[in-house]
């Protein structure tokens, strides 16, 4: 057994340097071995490279963020005197102030549900084939619809002829191309 | 380094701090919006789907009419078309039109594009259809109001007494 291991052990050690150990002989008794001596002040010089470095990281964080700090800390523990609410907007102000957290929850998943609503939303029913977005026009009851009106009918080299078919299921516009040499050759 | 605040700035801190009335008065704002936007249509997304097809047509012993054009079966059993009795079908899409932006309609003879010009009414689209041949020139150029529901459809006669025609109606 090592004349250390005679003085104490590790453990005994790191809580003398610590002043957790309860004997007061044992100050002392490290004392009178070399290795136990040796021990002893590598520990310390381990604790104040610690201890030095986490005071510098302390002196890295910027006073905003401890003047942030002290704010919320002033902020709480200086809330203002409760109110007394008079008139209705004051109340329901003060009920707003003292539900906030709730509120802004409820304000949050209303919006997540808006959102889910907006995208998941189905098309307008009318039976057809809906596009993969979903229309954003109305398909009114076929009875009701406008009759089809062309606004522009370009047809180069082209004779054409335009004819609006009707029927129950609504209105149909055919345009007709037949191209012109044919037609000159009738 | 010092964690300590002065008397007088503390002072001044406490009286800057914020109340948190604007904060929840915000939060109802927005509770009211999500609910406007949960009761309101969203018509803003200025689109519609719209279906097209290309159609291969001609007079034959039998009549035949592919399974696909059910939709419009009906109509190409009556005049103007039933000139032909044989209707094939040679492509289908469908086309999500956003507002003034040209889409190419893949076909099979030729080719096509389709514009959404806007919406009228919230029932009627204003379409411009361009239609090119299988030789690159072009058939049509056409705007046309129509209904959502309604058919337009694009005939035009090929060599051989055949038609090549395209159907096309917008939801």
């Amino acid at each position: 057994m090592s004349n250390a291991r005679k003085a104490g052990s590790d453990l005994e050690l790191m809580e003398h340097a610590d002043g957790e150990l309860d004997d007061a002989s044992a100050g002392d008794r490290f004392a009178r071995h070399p290795d136990a001596r040796a021990k002893l002040e590598s520990l310390k010089q381990v604790s104040e490279l610690v201890r030095g470095h986490l005071e510098l990281s302390a002196d890295a964080v910027h006073d905003a963020k401890f003047a942030a700090m002290w704010r919320r800390i002033d902020d709480q523990l200086e809330a203002p005197p409760v109110r007394q609410a008079s008139g209705l907007w004051a109340r329901v102000a003060a009920w707003f102030d003292h539900y906030r957290g709730h509120v802004i929850t409820g304000a949050v998943s209303a919006g997540a549900v808006a959102a889910l609503a907006l995208v998941l939303r189905p098309s307008a029913p009318d039976g057809g084939i809906a596009g993969p977005r979903g229309g954003a026009i109305d398909v009114r009851p076929a009875a009701l619809r406008a009759t089809p009106e062309i606004d522009l009918l370009d047809t180069p080299g082209e004779s054409s002829t335009v004819i609006n078919l009707d029927d129950e299921d609504g209105h149909t516009t055919v345009i007709w191309m037949t191209p012109a040499d044919t037609v000159e050759g009738i | 380094m010092s964690l300590r605040v002065s008397a007088p700035e503390a002072s001044t801190r406490r009286a800057n701090r914020r109340p948190g009335r604007g904060a929840a008065l915000a939060a109802f704002l927005v509770t009211v919006l999500a609910g406007v936007a949960l009761a309101t249509p969203a018509r803003a997304d200025v689109a519609t789907s719209c279906e097209f097809l290309e159609i291969a047509a001609k007079q034959g012993d039998k009549p035949a009419i592919d399974a696909e054009l059910k939709p419009i079966e009906k109509k190409l059993k009556k005049q103007p078309f039933s000139t032909w009795n044989q209707f094939k079908l040679l492509s289908h899409s469908q086309k999500s039109l956003a507002k003034k932006k040209p889409e190419a309609v893949g076909l099979k003879l030729g080719s096509a594009t389709a514009t959404l010009v806007e919406i009228v009414d919230k029932s009627k689209v204003r379409l411009t259809v361009t239609m090119d041949d299988a030789r690159g020139k072009q058939v049509t150029n056409n705007t046309t109001t129509v209904e959502a529901g309604d058919y337009v459809i694009f005939v035009h006669e090929v060599a051989g007494n055949e038609g090549h025609l395209l159907s096309l109606t917008c939801r």
